[in-house]
C-alpha cells in the first residue's frame, strides 16, 4: 500500500508578507532555481512511482510559499507529472495568491488537471491588505476568484481575522463579500505572531491590541455565524465549506491517511511500509525501530519522529478533535477518566456515538488537544 | 616548635565598609602586595567560593587569612585578616568577628562619602574597642574627594582622621601605607599564655570529611592537636584535630598560640554544637568567664517554603539539612497549606539571607519551590492571657480570642543628600514609620533616625528607598523591641476559596489598599483559565476588594502548515511545561510568583 495523500511544496513567493515565518524564498519570476526545483520535484516523483508509493494517493495538494508564482508553463508540467504519477486522484488543490492566478495560470491548471484553488485573499480591505504587507488589492482578489469560479474550478478562501487595521465592521464585510463571490470553502486564521518574522521583531512578547485574544475570538465567532448563515459549515478549526466540498486533502491530515511531502519545506506522516519505501527517496531517514507505527519527518529540519501505537492513538484523538465530528466515543472506552474529564470541563458533548468538541472545545483546542495527547504517557 | 609567637608582631584586624565601598579589592591588593596570592591565582579563588557571593558582591561567611609582612622596620608581622560578613542581617556574626580583632580598618568610598553602613560598622569596631584606621578609597576616580571625605570622618564620626590613608584598591596605590598604619597604629594582641585556654569561635563551617572546623582567636593560653577542649555554651566536649591557618589554604600548624586566630578540626559532626560566640576552654583546665557577647542567633523574617510538586517535600529538607551545617542560624517547622500541601515555615535572619537561601536551594538542589509572603514573628495576646508566637498568617486565631498583638520594630537610620528627606518622609508615612530625629552631617548628608515596624521593612522597603532618591539613600537598622499595633489578617479568595497560602497580616488602616493593591496584582499574574476566576480580598467573612481574570477565550492553533502536527504537538507541550511550574489550586492554575505578589504591589 502507498500514502493516500500527496503535498508538494513550493517554496517562491514575490514577496515575503509580514506575518509569514514559513520557508520560502522571494525571488523574480524569472529565476533559474526554479527550474532546478521543478527537475528535482520530476525526478523524485518518477522514484515515488517506481516505488510504488502514489498508486493510491486520492488527493494532492501543492502549497507554498506561492504555487502559482511559477508560472503558467512550470506549473503546468508539475500538475501533470503528478497526474500522472497519481492516477487516482480524486482531488487537486493548488494554493494561489491573487496577483500570481493569471487567466493564463488557471487555463495551464485546469488543463493539467487541478480541481480545486485555495486563494490567499486573507482580506477584502485595501488598508489592511498593506498593513500586511501583501502585494494584491482587494479589487485584483474579487476578480481571480471570480475567474477560477468560471474556469469550473472548486474555490476555497483563505481569511485572516485579528490583524492591524481590521475593524469588526470590516471583518464582516469581507465575509459578506466572500460569500456573495459564491465560493464553496472558505478558511479562517486568526494572525499568529510568530518569532523570527517582521511582525515577531516589532512586537516581541506583547500582543498588539488588534491580536487581542478576545478579539481574536470575536472574529471567530462572527465568522462561524455568518458562514454557517450562508450555508458554509464549518468542519474543522479554520475550515468552511458547502455541502460537499470539504477539502479531502485537508481531512486526510486529521484522520491518520498516511501521506507524503516532497519539496524543500515538506512534512510526511507514514506507516512502516512506505516508510521503508521513503528511505530509497531521502538517504538521510534512519531505519525505524521495530516497534514505531508511525513515522513522522520533516524535509526542512530533517527530524525524524517514531510514534509507537499508543503515541498514534493518542495523536489520532487529539487530530480527530480538530474535526467538528470529532471521534466515535467508544474509541475512548480504555480511558474513561480522560472523557469524563473533558464532559466535565465542558470541552467536548456526546452527539450519538460520537465525542464532538463544544464551542470551548473549538476555541479552547489547545485545552482539549493536551488532553488527549497526553494520553501517550499513560501505559 | 611549641613555641608562642611574639605577640609584638601579631596584627588581628577586620576591613569594614558600606557595601561597595571596596573591602574586598582592598582585600584583594593586601593578599596579593603580601605574595600570599599572587593575581593570576585570585581570579581563581573566587570562582571557588560561593556563587552567590560572588553574584551579589556580599560576603555571608566570616572567614581569617593569615598574611607575613615585611615591614619597613625590618621585621616581618603576622596579620590576621579577619573577612565579616557585609550585610546588616548578619549584624551578630560581625560583632563576633570584630570581637576577634584588636583594630580595624574602615574603608570610605571617596566619591561616595560616609554612609548609613559606615556609620554602623565604625559604632560597631568602636563598641568592640578596637583602634580604626580609616582609609579613602577610589581616589583614583576623577570624581574623588578625599579632603571633603576627611572631614566627613571626623565630623559624623569622631575619628580623627589625620592619619586616614589615601588608598586605591584598583591601582594599588597608598596599599603600602595602609599595612605600614596597620603596624603602628593597631595595637598587638594582649593576653595569658600560659592561662586556661580561652578561645571566641567566629565562625565555623562544614567539612564531609573532617566534620566541623571553627575559626578562632585565642584570648588566653593555646591549642595543640589532640588538647582535649570544651564548647562552654553547650558543655560538649571534644577533641582538636588539627590546628592550622588560612593562607587562604588551610596550612596545618603545630599550635595556634595566645592572640593568634586560625582553624580548629573539632572532629564534631553536629554543626549545631559548634556556635558562632561561643567560648572555647580546656576540658579540664578551664577559664573562669567565657567571652562576653555571646547569645544564639534569632531568626527575624520567616516564609513559607514549599515545594510546586509535594513528592519533592523529602528533597527540600534534606537540602534543608545540608544548607544547615553551614549556616546554623537557619530554622524551619514544618508547615502544611491547604493550598500548597507539605512544606516548612524557614526563619531568617534577614530578607537578603532569605534570597540567598532559596537561591541555593533552587540552584544547588534543583528544586522548584513557591515562596509564600515574608512575615515577621508576631507576639500575640489572647483574652485567656497566654501569649502566641505567630510566625505565619495562617496560624493567626479567630479576632474574637485575640486580646492584642505584638509586632517586632526596628531603629533605623538613612543617610541621605538633604533633597530626599521629603520622599524618604513621604515613605516613611507609607510604611508607619515615625522620625525620631535628624542629624545634618554636613551640606551634603542628612542622617534621619526613625521607628519602623519590621514588617514593613521587609516590603519592598529597601527598593523604594533606593528609587525615590536615586539610589543615595542608605539604610541600616537594628531590632528595637515589640509594640502592639491594631492588626488584621487579609485573606484572598480565588474562585471563592480561600487561599491560605495567600494570606497576609496587615495594620488595619492599610488592608483596604493592601486588598486592592493585591487583587489587582493577582489579575495581572494569574494567566486566564478556562473560567473567570474571581480574585477577593477579605478580613474575616467581609469582603473588601475585588478582581476578575477574564476566561480565556481563545487558545487553538487554528493554521496548520502542509500537516506539520510535530510542530503543533511541540507548541502543546511547551504549554504543558509552562503549567507543570505552576500550582493548581482547586481548578485554578496559580503561578509561583503569584504568592509573592504583595512585595510588587505599587504605592499608590
Amino acid at each position: 500500500m502507498g500514502v493516500g495523500a500527496l503535498y508538494v511544496h513550493v517554496p517562491f513567493c514575490a514577496r515575503k508578507c509580514r506575518y509569514c515565518d514559513f520557508a520560502s524564498k522571494a525571488t523574480r519570476t524569472d529565476d533559474p532555481c526554479m527550474d532546478g526545483y521543478l527537475k528535482e520535484r520530476i525526478a523524485e516523483l518518477d522514484r515515488c512511482q517506481r516505488l510504488g508509493m502514489l498508486g493510491s494517493c486520492k488527493t494532492a495538494y501543492l502549497g507554498g510559499g506561492t504555487p502559482t508564482f511559477l508560472g503558467a508553463t512550470r506549473l503546468g508540467t508539475l500538475v501533470s507529472r503528478i497526474r500522472m504519477t497519481c492516477p487516482n486522484l480524486t482531488e487537486f488543490s493548488c494554493e494561489a495568491n491573487p496577483d500570481s492566478l493569471t487567466d493564463e495560470v488557471i487555463e495551464a491548471l485546469c488543463g493539467a488537471g487541478v480541481t480545486r484553488v485555495s486563494i490567499g485573499v486573507q482580506s477584502l480591505d485595501d488598508e489592511e491588505l498593506r498593513a500586511l504587507g501583501r502585494i494584491h488589492t482587494a479589487n485584483q482578489a474579487r476578480t481571480r476568484v471570480q475567474a477560477a469560479i468560471a474556469a469550473g474550478l472548486d474555490v476555497s478562501v483563505d481569511l485572516m481575522c485579528a490583524i492591524p487595521k481590521q475593524t469588526d465592521e470590516s471583518w464582516r464585510q469581507t465575509i459578506h463579500e466572500v460569500i456573495a463571490l459564491s465560493v464553496g470553502h472558505v478558511s479562517v486564521y486568526p494572525l499568529a505572531i510568530e518569532e523570527g518574522t517582521p511582525f515577531g521583531k516589532r512586537y516581541g512578547d506583547e500582543t498588539p491590541p488588534w491580536n487581542d485574544e478576545d478579539v481574536q475570538a470575536q472574529r471567530m465567532e462572527c465568522a462561524e455565524r455568518l458562514l454557517t448563515g450562508a450555508g458554509l459549515h464549518r468542519y474543522e478549526v479554520a475550515s468552511y465549506a458547502r455541502e460537499g466540498k470539504q477539502c479531502a486533502h485537508n481531512i486526510a491530515y486529521w484522520t491518520g491517511i498516511p501521506y507524503l511531502g516532497l519539496g524543500p519545506g515538506a512534512a510526511s506522516m507514514l506507516d512502516a511500509s512506505c516508510y521503508d519505501s521513503a528511505r530509497r527517496l531521502y538517504d538521510w531517514l534512519p531505519p525505524r525501530p521495530h516497534e514505531a507505527s508511525r513515522m513522522r519527518f520533516s524535509t526542512l529540519d530533517r527530524e525524524v519522529e517514531f510514534l509507537s501505537a499508543r503515541e498514534a492513538w493518542a495523536e489520532d484523538l487529539m487530530l480527530g478533535m480538530r474535526l467538528t465530528r470529532g471521534v466515535e466515543e467508544e474509541r475512548l472506552d480504555a480511558v474513561p477518566d480522560t472523557r469524563d474529564d473533558l464532559l466535565a470541563r465542558g470541552l467536548v458533548e456526546r452527539d450519538g456515538d460520537r465525542l464532538i468538541p463544544t464551542h470551548d472545545g473549538w476555541l479552547l483546542g489547545n485545552e482539549l488537544f493536551a488532553a488527549l495527547w497526553d494520553l501517550h504517557q499513560q501505559s | 616548635m611549641n613555641t608562642q609567637t611574639d605577640t609584638s608582631l601579631i596584627r588581628n584586624f577586620s576591613i569594614v565598609a558600606h557595601i561597595d565601598h571596596g573591602k574586598s579589592t582592598i582585600s584583594d591588593r593586601i593578599l596579593e602586595l603580601t605574595h600570599t596570592v599572587e593575581q593570576r591565582d585570585l581570579y581563581k579563588q573566587m570562582l571557588d567560593s560561593m556563587d552567590i557571593e560572588q553574584e551579589r558582591g556580599i560576603t555571608i561567611k566570616s572567614n581569617a587569612v593569615r598574611v607575613l609582612y615585611d615591614a619597613d622596620d625590618g621585621k616581618q608581622y603576622q596579620f590576621n585578616l579577619i573577612d565579616t560578613p557585609g550585610h546588616v542581617d548578619f549584624t551578630y556574626e560581625v560583632s563576633r568577628s570584630l570581637a576577634a580583632c584588636e583594630g580595624a580598618v574602615l574603608v570610605v568610598d571617596a566619591t561616595q562619602g560616609v554612609e548609613a553602613q559606615t556609620v554602623s560598622n565604625a559604632l560597631l569596631a568602636m563598641n568592640a574597642d578596637l583602634e580604626i584606621v580609616p582609609a579613602i578609597n577610589k581616589i583614583d576616580l576623577p570624581s574623588a574627594e578625599p579632603e571633603q571625605v576627611r572631614a566627613e570622618i571626623e565630623e559624623v564620626l569622631a575619628i580623627p582622621a589625620d592619619d586616614a590613608v589615601c588608598v586605591s584598591g584598583k591601582t594599588g596605590e597608598g596599599i603600602h601605607d595602609l599595612l605600614e598604619s596597620i603596624v603602628y597604629l593597631i595595637p598587638p594582641p594582649t593576653g595569658d599564655a600560659s592561662a586556661p585556654l580561652k578561645a571566641l569561635i567566629l565562625d565555623s563551617y562544614f567539612d564531609a570529611y573532617r566534620g566541623v572546623v571553627a575559626m578562632v582567636r585565642i584570648f588566653d593560653g593555646s591549642i595543640k592537636a589532640g588538647d582535649r577542649l570544651l564548647m562552654m555554651a553547650e558543655e560538649q566536649p571534644f577533641l582538636a584535630e588539627e590546628v592550622g591557618v588560612k593562607r587562604p589554604l588551610e596550612q596545618p600548624l603545630p599550635q595556634l598560640g595566645m592572640g593568634e586566630v586560625g582553624y580548629l578540626v573539632t572532629g564534631l559532626k553536629d554543626p549545631a554544637l559548634v556556635k558562632t560566640g561561643d567560648t572555647i576552654t580546656g576540658e579540664t583546665r578551664r577559664c573562669a568567664e567565657p567571652c562576653p557577647g555571646y547569645h544564639e542567633a534569632k531568626p527575624m523574617v520567616f516564609t513559607g517554603i514549599f515545594p510546586v510538586d509535594n513528592k519533592y517535600y523529602e528533597n527540600l529538607r534534606d537540602a534543608l539539612e545540608k544548607l544547615k551545617v553551614n549556616d546554623p542560624s537557619l530554622t524551619w517547622t514544618p508547615e502544611t497549606s491547604v493550598a500548597l500541601g507539605f512544606g516548612f515555615r524557614v526563619g531568617f535572619l534577614g530578607l537578603l539571607h532569605m534570597e540567598v537561601v532559596k537561591e541555593r536551594l533552587e540552584r544547588e538542589f534543583d528544586l522548584d519551590l513557591i515562596a509564600t509572603s515574608p512575615s515577621v514573628d508576631y507576639h500575640v495576646y489572647l483574652t485567656d492571657g497566654q501569649m502566641i508566637e505567630v510566625t505565619s498568617p495562617q496560624d493567626l486565631p479567630v479576632p474574637e480570642k485575640i486580646e492584642r498583638i505584638e509586632e517586632p520594630y526596628l531603629k533605623a537610620t538613612v543617610i541621605v543628600p538633604p533633597d530626599y528627606v521629603g520622599a524618604v518622609m513621604q515613605l516613611l508615612v507609607d510604611h508607619r514609620g515615625t522620625s525620631t530625629d535628624m542629624v545634618y552631617l554636613s551640606e551634603k548628608s542628612v542622617e534621619m533616625h526613625f521607628d519602623i515596624p519590621l514588617a514593613e521593612l521587609i516590603l519592598d522597603f529597601f527598593d523604594q528607598l533606593k528609587s525615590r532618591t536615586k539610589g543615595y539613600a542608605s539604610l541600616d537598622y537594628e531590632f528595637s523591641g515589640y509594640a502592639p499595633s491594631p492588626l488584621v489578617k487579609l485573606d484572598i479568595l480565588l474562585a471563592g476559596e480561600e487561599v491560605d497560602a495567600l494570606s497576609f497580616i496587615v495594620h488595619r488602616d492599610k488592608a483596604y489598599q493592601l486588598g486592592r493593591g493585591l487583587c489587582d496584582k493577582l489579575k495581572e499574574i494569574i494567566p486566564r483559565q478556562q473560567f473567570e476566576v474571581p480574585i477577593q480580598g477579605a478580613i474575616g467573612n467581609k469582603i473588601i476588594s475585588r478582581s476578575t481574570v477574564k476566561a480565556h477565550r481563545k487558545d487553538v492553533l487554528a493554521k496548520c502548515y502542509g500537516g506539520d502536527i510535530t510542530r503543533k504537538r511541540k507548541l502543546l507541550e511547551k504549554q504543558k511545561e509552562g503549567k507543570k511550574r505552576m500550582k493548581s489550586i482547586g481548578r485554578v492554575d496559580v503561578p509561583q510568583e503569584a504568592f509573592l505578589a504583595v512585595l510588587k504591589v505599587d504605592d499608590e
